[in-house]
């Protein structure tokens, strides 16, 4: 039987997978809540998932292929952007929500317990949802361009996890700090941005001295992107180091990141 | 045994990180100690200030505590407020699962009881409009009913929640009734001094964030009456 033991944060265990399961439901129902609320009075309504990364293909192709004469390793530019804006969407997205999800949902955090983790998860969860429609348009441009996966699609769900594992993590530092330092809702999108500029999403990972990818590798949105690009688009494969270094990189930022949010839980509904 | 409470010295100073706290914080409730068997309904009652919003919140864990801990053996149902979480875009069906999976219920304790917590808050056709259409009323109609079909061991109750109009809010006390008549163990706070004899069958004294008295409701009841007579004084540290 349930025994709940009320006790100061520093003393939390870092993980509680037993009472994450407890309260599955809740994941998925705020999941939902997220989705649904998104396409109320709307008259695009879910269409909205899949006009953005379509609007930005098409302006990217503008600007940095037509006018700046982008190199784009041989694909045609605009399958090569969507390659990346696929994997990228979902880490700025979920890397934007679910930091400022503790703070945005102050009414919840100061009046009813669950375990805050999830406000982050459900985050990560409905970026996935919207990971699957930009696919979908990822297809359809496969298909117009007449160019099939390769064998790289096999590691494109783990490069999904790496994604997943290095925008919670770092969220989690970022939301326990939102909290007390309101800078940091200032910051995150030139934080976002900054982060797309440091990672392939317009440019190919060949324009960059190859001599240096241990040290690109330490944003692990790079290999992921690139790993996307791999499966969809026709693209090289990053290198076996490359994968290793971001793996260890996003391991760290999940595991002190847990730490860190877990010691300053039980402040939140004191400063939020 | 099911539903059993026992809290150890427990303290909680505010504002403060939960690491140590400042030379001359303010403790709002401290050396709190206190055990409650299953089954017993007991009242928590003190001035505004007392520290009776504190403890239950600690008990909630919506915050935590500096020093001390407590066990608590059962499911735990806080009604301290009610609508939390609703939104204002999903209809009121939408916002019963939303809020009954926050306060703990399973989507099929909601289904079971959907068509009960609908009729209870006597919303009726309007159930499946987006709740920033109805009338504050119904909203906490609404809001108080999802809450008032928790089904939990341990139970944390504000009668604050006791809303709407006159006839409403019988309806309410009468449900609080019920649910500390149901077997279930109780903290039940209130600045009704009636209900809390009615309910409660021992109760605890809150005093500047210190229990002042622990024992039979009655006491209790006359404790608080003579504090409420005394002047407000500053908290000692």
């Amino acid at each position: 039987m349930a025994k709940i033991i009320v006790r100061p944060t520093p003393l939390h265990v870092l993980l509680d997978i037993g009472e994450l399961w407890r309260y599955r439901y809740l994941f998925l129902v705020l999941v939902w809540r997220t989705l649904k609320v998104r396409t109320q009075q709307t008259v695009v309504g879910v269409a909205w998932t899949v006009l953005q990364p379509l609007l930005l293909t098409a302006l990217f192709t503008v600007i940095f292929s037509l006018l700046a004469g982008m190199p784009s390793d041989g694909q045609p530019y605009p399958l090569f952007v969507l390659g990346g804006l696929l994997m990228w969407q979902f880490v700025a997205f979920s890397f934007q929500t679910a930091s400022g999800s503790v703070v945005a949902e102050t009414h919840l955090i100061t009046r009813i317990y669950f375990p805050r983790i999830l406000l982050l998860l459900a985050a990560v969860g409905a970026a996935l949802f919207d990971l699957v429609c930009v696919l979908g348009l990822l297809v359809c441009f496969m298909i117009w361009y007449g160019v099939a996966p390769s064998v790289g699609v096999l590691a494109f769900i783990p490069a999904v996890l790496l994604a997943a594992a290095t925008s919670f993590g770092l969220s989690l530092w970022l939301a326990a700090l939102y909290v007390p330092y309101r800078d940091v809702g200032h910051l995150l999108p030139f934080m976002t941005q900054v982060w797309m500029f440091l990672s392939p999403v317009i440019y190919p990972l060949s324009l960059l001295p190859p001599k240096y990818e241990a040290v690109y590798a330490l944003n692990p949105a790079v290999v992921a992107v690139q790993t996307s690009r791999w499966a969809f688009t026709g693209g090289p494969p990053p290198s076996a180091l490359m994968a290793w270094i971001s793996t260890g990189v996003a391991l760290f930022l999940v595991v002190s990141g847990l730490w860190f949010f877990r010691r300053r839980e039980g402040t939140f509904a004191d400063k939020v | 045994m099911l539903g059993n409470l026992l809290v150890s010295p427990f303290r909680r100073s505010a504002p403060e990180t939960a690491s140590t706290p400042v030379a001359g914080a303010i403790w709002a409730i401290r050396d709190v100690s206190f055990e409650v068997p299953a089954g017993q309904v007991m009242g928590v009652i003190g001035r505004n200030g007392s520290g009776k919003s504190t403890l239950l919140k600690l008990l909630a864990r919506i915050t935590s505590p500096t020093e001390g801990q407590a066990v608590l053996s059962g499911r735990v149902g806080a009604l301290l407020e009610v609508g939390t979480g609703f939104h204002p875009d999903l209809s009121g069906r939408q916002n019963i699962l939303l809020n009954g999976t926050m306060l703990g219920m399973t989507p099929r304790d909601i289904q079971r009881c959907e068509a009960e917590i609908i009729d209870f808050a006597e919303i009726g056709e309007f159930i499946d409009t987006p709740v920033k259409h109805y009338s504050s009323g119904m909203f906490m109609r609404l809001a108080f009913s999802v809450a008032a079909h928790l089904d939990a061991e341990i139970m944390l109750v504000d009668e604050v929640l006791a809303v709407g109009d006159a006839a409403f809010q019988d309806k309410c006390k009468l449900k609080i009734r019920d649910i500390a008549q149901s077997g279930r163990t109780i903290l039940f706070t209130s600045h009704d001094m009636e209900a809390v004899s009615r309910i409660c069958t021992t109760a605890i004294v809150l005093d500047h964030g210190r229990v002042v008295y622990r024992g039979a409701v009655d006491g209790a009841v006359s404790q608080y009456r003579t504090l409420m007579q005394a002047p407000r004084t500053p908290a000692p540290e």
